[in-house]
């Protein structure tokens, strides 16, 4: 909860978190020791320096230390686990439904626990999507387009089979399908972040939601016309919220074209955390104020109701919380006695 | 001095994607020559920046370094990548990009390079309206303008430098042959419309914006993912651009 000097509340709902173990023993091959090293100069080019971590804590933190950094430094109310397989990469996979699920049972109501899948698995990956749902009742997945898989290099939303669990989705009430843009490799002639898939298949499935996760930067341009043509099209601000800091000027300028192209009811706050530190970025993202300039260029305005929205009210509507009744529930529970 | 004749060869290398060159990215790891041989290594941001461009750099790195007259040898080797190994042998045997992969890739890079020349021309270009409408100017008063009063127009040195930059690249797209022609164009040289600029400008500030943004973001990893090694080598006048690599290298 972030409560302004007035003591105006806000519920922050973190809609990208990652729990991984990227450490050596864990990882399979050079390509794994270069996914988590690309991951930790991100971490390290855009945190503040006190927020930077030595390499081996950023490749495996484990459950209590996330615990601490999200709920109790960091203001979150309410994190979404967004996994990511790649077991391709890393011999037990490296953010998986299972690792994510330990601090779900342990703390449920703190956690939005998504699921994933990969049309690549074929019926096999369809009865392991039910299972996901029997047993941890998720109403979201994170689809990642550029896993490796044994020979294949990618995939796209429109192949056949993607299709298909899309809408094995539909059946089982699988309504978020938060979708992470590239760098796709198959056809590696094409470019890696395209996001003109998004388009097709939100036009084919309007009743699930699709959040394309860092607002298909850098095809910004993209997003927004697809955005604004699907009402079921959603940005995650994952990657882009840290620029709050080091790059404001971008930042503005990116958030100004999403408000007035997207709309904020349709943006989600995200630090991808372990990438970013929640708290930094809430306090950040509660101070900033447009420029001048470029609130007069845009016509849009960042108000405290804005920043509401995106901080929390629009993840809740999206997974069927109620913010109020929530905030009830957490008041009790194991995490706010150790706050 | 050959190494500064094969730097100015590199300054023509742009990353297609940022539309920068590759001297100004840092993306120039270091250059050895043996003679007629010249090694250039190469490196970018990520171990996982897109295989295509990186594809499309080694290839003009090549062209461009090629064309000096004494040298008879490229040797283009891209550092640190997913695809490292593949790309510079692909580049130096003079494969094309779907001899290089071919199970990964259903066609050459000319449509992908197209895509990316026409956002750097309407990024281009849109810096360059912007600078005159914030001198004042008027609709009509921009797209009246013609492709000979480009150069006279009164801006200050960073204006011109943008005019110089879209010149370039109308040049480049065959759109600057005629002095009278309107010079404010779509990509393809069809004329903008008066009632149409506003809403073209729109796009176009996406589109730049897209680009500055991926560019400032790789130019800051780049930073955090190589600084370490440049200042362990900073202060050795020929010294080694990395640390293990011998300076002035024998390349066989």
């Amino acid at each position: 909860m972030f409560k302004t000097k007035s003591g105006d509340e806000f519920f922050v709902i973190d809609g990208h978190l990652h729990l991984w173990d990227a450490s050596p023993e864990n990882q399979a091959n050079k390509y794994g020791a270069g996914f988590i090293s690309c991951f930790y100069d991100y971490h390290r080019n855009l945190s503040p320096p006190d927020y930077v971590w030595e390499q081996s804590l950023f490749e495996k933190y484990g459950p209590e230390r996330m615990l601490k950094d999200v709920f109790i430094d960091g203001y979150v109310d309410m994190g979404i686990f967004q996994p990511t397989y790649l077991k391709d990469f890393y011999k037990n996979g490296f953010n998986t439904t299972e690792q994510n699920s330990w601090l779900k049972v342990r703390y449920p109501e703190r956690w939005i626990l998504n699921g994933s899948w990969d049309p690549r698995d074929g019926e096999a990956g369809l009865e392991y999507l039910e299972s996901l749902v029997h047993r941890f009742g998720i109403r979201g997945v994170k689809l990642y387009t550029a896993e490796w898989k044994g020979n294949s290099r990618g995939w796209k939303l429109t192949d056949p089979w993607a299709m298909r669990y899309l809408e094995k989705c539909q059946q089982l009430g699988v309504k978020n399908i938060h979708v992470h843009k590239g760098p796709t490799i198959w056809p590696l002639n094409r470019d890696a972040f395209d996001v003109a898939d998004i388009d097709e298949v939100a036009t084919a499935f309007t009743d699930l939601n699709f959040i394309v996760e860092h607002c298909g930067l850098p095809r910004l341009e993209d997003f927004c016309w697809i955005a604004t043509q699907e009402r079921n099209v959603y940005g995650g601000l994952a990657v882009v919220m840290p620029f709050i800091h080091s790059r404001p000027r971008y930042f503005a300028e990116v958030l100004a074209n999403l408000l007035w192209w997207v709309g904020a009811d349709k943006l989600l706050f995200a630090s991808d955390y372990a990438i970013w530190h929640p708290r930094w970025i809430v306090d950040k993202f509660m101070a900033f104020e447009f420029p001048e300039d470029i609130q007069k260029e845009f016509g849009v305005s960042f108000t405290l109701d804005v920043k509401k929205k995106i901080l929390g009210e629009n993840a809740a509507r999206i997974y069927g919380i109620d913010i109020n009744v929530r905030k009830k529930e957490l008041a009790g529970d194991a995490v706010a006695a150790m706050r | 001095m050959r190494s500064d004749e094969v730097y100015g060869q590199l300054a023509r290398v742009y990353d297609p994607e940022l539309d920068q060159p590759l001297t100004e990215l840092g993306f120039v790891g270091g250059v050895s020559i043996d003679g007629s041989v010249v090694t250039v290594r190469f490196r970018l941001p990520t171990f996982w920046c897109a295989a295509n461009f990186a594809f499309m750099m080694a290839a003009d790195i090549r062209e461009r370094v090629s064309e000096l007259p004494w040298v008879e040898r490229v040797d283009v080797q891209l550092l640190d990548h997913f695809f490292d190994e593949e790309i510079s042998s692909g580049v130096n045997c003079g494969k094309s990009f779907v001899e290089t992969f071919p199970s990964l890739a259903t066609d050459d890079l000319d449509e992908l390079r197209e895509t990316f020349r026409v956002k750097a021309f309407v990024a281009r270009q849109e810096r360059l309206l912007r600078s005159l409408l914030a001198l004042g100017w008027t609709e009509n008063a921009i797209l009246g303008v013609r492709i000979g009063d480009l150069p006279r127009l009164p801006l200050g040195s960073e204006g011109l430098a943008l005019v110089d930059r879209y010149l370039a690249i109308l040049k480049e797209r065959r759109l600057a042959d005629n002095v009278t022609a309107p010079a404010f164009v779509h990509p393809d040289g069809r004329p903008i419309d008066p009632p149409e600029l506003r809403a073209h400008l729109s796009r176009a500030q996406r589109t730049r914006l897209s680009v500055e943004f991926n560019a400032a973001f790789c130019r800051g990893l780049l930073k955090t993912r190589y600084e370490e090694a440049d200042s362990l080598c900073r202060g050795a006048l020929a010294g080694p651009p990395f640390p293990g690599t011998p300076s002035g290298e024998v390349v066989e």
